[in-house]
């Protein structure tokens, strides 16, 4: 791969007690590119995701973005690093309109107004304006003004990615974006996927790998908390490991 | 995951609401002095409202159950009291002492509080208010212990050349309005700036206001500290207003009065407290009459508020607007 | 400082204990399984100690409230939970709170006009009224053995109904995952409401206990509910082991600092909670924050 690097893990684990969730994962993402990390259940995608996005702070390794080192920093301080995640199961602001919920992530990666105690909103246009491109690029501008609890469940997932695009993230992590949707929708998510991978740089998190498939630019495979291969699509579907502890149990699961 | 804030806030308050709050707030407590069954009854409501609007500012907008605000209100009342009876100092500065000595208070209970997340932090600031509560009942060399702080009459107010005389009761009624709606404009103010959507924004959801990129724990401190400021002001003002300090201002009752003032009115809505702070007061005015026990009538309401009227009068019937807009 | 007095201290502190014990735990059964903290639990043990005092003046046997009351109490937290709690499930942590707080309001103010406002007195049992005198140690009044005893012995029979039994199993899965119990086909509902019943008997019973000791006024459960609270923070919620230890540790902390510094001996519990958030405000036994 000659594309620069944005982020890289290097050595990267995680040990809850004795239990050890992710071991030693050397991977490096690059820079405007789609990537996709599967694995079947118990993988240790979850753990992964968790540690890029500061959720939770590795036991061991590295993370590298922009070239520093940002393993252990508090999660708020990745978001304005300019990594922004979404969430599998849908997480939002559930009594704020959809404008709000967008407008108040612009809010928290923007300095000068982000605490603010004493002008008013208003004073800050610009994260409105910024708000609504951002509604109006996932299709919910005319869902502007209703509280995100009042949503449709497709909606709420449009808005859940919203939520993460807002701040123009460097990198955009999405986990499980399809998740419990029914066919249509996760075409319409999909395709809502490679509009915004064509001008940004995206990870995403997959239980189901044939999705992935036509749709990333690097593929990392984890399997028992390892890292079992990475690569393009076709030399992940060439890669005889892969084929024997992923393909074999995605046929007959859920693949 | 965080659990569900406990007042369900009418999303998106009409505009017009939002603008005209303050004003209209405003003019109703201007008027309140003859609208109100007693001047006593009055100055209770611009005290106690102010104190569950302070509490609110917590519990309504950053989600966060206290139950230890009586330690800011008495550490406010406490604060202008000593200053006036014990260090002589000047009512003005005594109100500014009884502010600050809240605002300490509430940074260092809150900075203990805040590490204990969810249902854990209700207990912790309860109890950390208990123990103020007995501090305050040891140390009664300064706070004059079980028998409360006495001394601190203030009959005359200083300012510049003129001298107001604090014993007429309607020039201490609109000095005291006068303080409580520069708080009222001051909270105004913040919960319509970026920090107002901030803290509604880790009520709603605090892991996601985290992964946004807010520093809860910070917002949350100084929405701490700002609440104890607001509760400290309405502490000084009881304190001057009584010209005494009883020292279950700090106890767990004072703390439980905030709760169900704002409860009642509409936790989460800026008029709401001092609605809930009339109703509450109504009750007590109207029973007391003819019973000791007034406040069983007074938990049997809270407990039908809990379970039929969650949003409280005032969160009702904003909710009730917003369903007919829908 | 002679070492009798300090053992007599000690021994009032595992006394005292005992009584934070058993508050701590009913409370700490409550949240683990409904995820309620009862703001009514200090009501509780007050209407213990005086549903005592009327057991003792219809009946005059001390023995029989011991085992009427937290049945009679338990019964009433069991008609709260079905009427008053129950509503409110699935409406966030923060509504039951509230609810057992105005609740608290209420059985404060009722006992206040069955009983009246002033202090009751509560005598010791006469079979429990002696006690023994250990040569170089010092006296021990038998009454608090006995408390001591009985708190052991509940914490013994809430183990083997809790790690032997059939109902503990599906209280300690339903404490972990309430979801667990409808997939099994169980009905969590009156999991809940016995649990509920079980707590409120538990704070009735230390009231009871407690009331020889500690004065009996309708203000008696505010101090107490604090005092539970300090524990359950610092033994770590839904901990029984964190319960036990944590109530003794209190009770000794609280008799010793007494023993010194009288003034201090209620700031001292304060003092060992601060301490204990500052560096592990989880608790001592606690399971981690999230919750």
């Amino acid at each position: 791969m000659t594309a620069e690097t944005i982020l890289a893990a290097e050595g990267l684990g995680k040990r809850y007690g004795g239990f050890v969730a992710l071991a030693d994962v050397s991977v490096a993402f690059a820079r405007g590119r789609l990537t996709a990390i599967i694995g079947p259940n118990g993988a240790g995608k979850s753990t992964f995701f968790a540690l890029l996005s500061g959720a939770a702070a590795p036991s061991s390794g590295r993370i590298r973005f922009d070239g520093a080192d940002i393993a252990g920093q508090a999660q708020f301080r990745f978001a304005r690093l300019g990594i922004a995640r979404s969430y599998q199961i849908t997480s939002l602001f559930p009594q704020l309109t959809a404008h709000e919920n967008v407008r108040l992530a612009c809010q928290a990666v923007d300095a000068a107004a982000r605490g603010g105690l004493w002008r008013s909103r208003a004073h800050y246009p610009a994260l409105a304006e910024a708000a609504d491109a951002t509604l109006a690029l996932v299709g919910l501008l005319d869902r502007r003004s209703r509280p995100a609890a009042r949503l449709a469940h497709g909606e709420q997932r449009a808005l859940e990615i919203a939520v993460a695009l807002a701040g123009r993230p460097k990198l955009l992590l999405l986990d499980e974006p399809t998740a419990g949707m029914s066919p249509e929708e996760t075409k319409e998510m999909m395709d809502l996927i490679a509009r915004l991978a064509a001008e940004r740089t995206v990870l995403l998190v997959e239980h189901k790998m044939k999705m992935v498939m036509g749709l990333a630019d690097q593929i990392v495979v984890l399997h028992h908390g390892r890292l079992l291969a990475s690569g393009a699509p076709d030399d992940i579907r060439a890669h005889p490991e892969v084929r024997r502890v992923y393909l074999g149990e995605g046929r007959s699961g859920r693949g | 995951m965080s659990a569900p804030a406990a007042a369900p806030l009418p999303a998106d308050q009409p505009a017009l609401l939002l603008r005209w709050r303050l004003p209209l707030l405003a003019a109703v407590l201007a008027t309140l002095p003859w609208i109100a069954p007693s001047q006593a009854l009055a100055v209770n409501i611009l005290i106690y409202g102010l104190y569950a609007t302070g509490f609110n500012l917590l519990f309504g907008y950053t989600g966060l159950l206290s139950f230890g605000h009586a330690a800011f209100l008495g550490a406010g009342a406490y604060g202008t009291g000593i200053a006036l009876a014990r260090l002589g100092i000047g009512w003005f500065g005594a109100i500014a002492i009884g502010v600050a000595a809240s605002g300490v208070l509430a940074v260092l209970i809150g900075a203990l509080s805040i590490r204990s997340r969810g249902i854990y932090f209700s207990m912790v600031t309860l109890a950390l208010a208990q123990l103020v509560y007995y501090i305050a009942f040891q140390a009664d060399d300064w706070t004059g212990g079980e028998n409360g702080l006495r001394g601190l009459t203030v009959s005359r107010l200083r300012v510049g050349p003129f001298a107001l005389d604090f014993l007429n009761p309607v020039v201490k009624y609109y000095v005291i309005f006068g303080f409580v709606v520069a708080a009222l404009w001051a909270l105004s103010r913040v919960l319509n700036a970026p920090f107002g959507a901030a803290i509604e924004a880790i009520r709603e959801n605090e892991g996601r206001a985290l992964a946004c990129g807010f520093d809860v724990r910070r917002m949350k401190l100084v929405a701490f500290a700002l609440s104890g400021l607001v509760c400290g002001l309405a502490g000084a003002l009881d304190a001057l207003h009584l010209s005494i300090v009883p020292i279950d201002t700090l106890y767990y009752q004072t703390s439980g009065l905030a709760v169900m003032m704002a409860l009642l009115g509409g936790a989460g809505t800026f008029l709401g407290p001092f609605i809930g702070a009339a109703i509450f007061l109504l009750i007590e005015d109207t029973f007391s009459l003819w019973t000791s026990h007034w406040q069983l009538f007074v938990g049997a309401i809270f407990i039908l508020a809990v379970l039929f009227l969650p949003r409280g009068v005032w969160g009702s019937l904003i909710a009730w607007h917003q369903g007919r807009r829908a | 400082m002679q070492l009798d007095l300090i053992a007599v201290q000690l021994f009032t502190g595992v006394a005292l204990g005992a009584v934070f014990v058993l508050l701590s735990i009913g409370l700490s059964v409550i949240f683990g399984m409904l995820g309620v903290v009862n703001f009514a639990h200090g009501a509780f043990y007050m209407t213990g100690a005086y549903a005592g005092v009327f057991c003792l003046a219809v009946t005059g046997n001390f023995w029989f409230a011991l085992a009427a009351v937290p049945l009679l109490i338990g019964a009433l937290g069991l008609g709260v939970e079905r009427f008053l709690i129950r509503p409110l499930y699935g409406r966030g942590p923060d509504y039951p709170l509230l609810l057992t707080f105005g609740l608290g309001y209420v059985l404060v103010e009722a006992v206040r006009i069955l009983f009246g406002t002033d202090g009751m007195p509560f005598d010791t049992p006469s079979l429990l009224a002696g006690g023994i005198d250990i040569e170089g140690l010092g006296y021990f009044p038998a009454y608090r053995l006995f408390v001591i005893a009985v708190t052991a012995l509940i914490l013994l029979l809430l183990w083997l109904l809790l790690e032997r039994t059939r109902y503990g199993l599906i209280i300690r899965a339903g404490a972990r995952d309430p979801e667990i119990l409808s997939i099994l086909g169980l009905d969590i509902a009156r999991v809940w409401l016995l649990v509920f019943g079980l707590g409120t008997g538990l704070a009735a019973l230390a009231g009871l206990l407690a009331a020889p000791m500690r004065s009996v006024n309708p203000e008696m459960g505010v101090a107490v509910l604090v005092e539970a609270f300090v524990v359950t923070v610092i033994g770590g919620m839904g901990s029984l082991l964190g319960g036990a230890i944590a109530g003794l540790l209190v009770g000794i902390v609280v008799s010793l600092t007494a023993l010194w510094m009288p003034q201090m001996s209620t700031i001292s519990m304060f003092a060992l909670m601060t301490l204990v958030l500052l560096i592990r405000p989880q608790g001592l036994f606690g399971r981690g924050l999230s919750r």
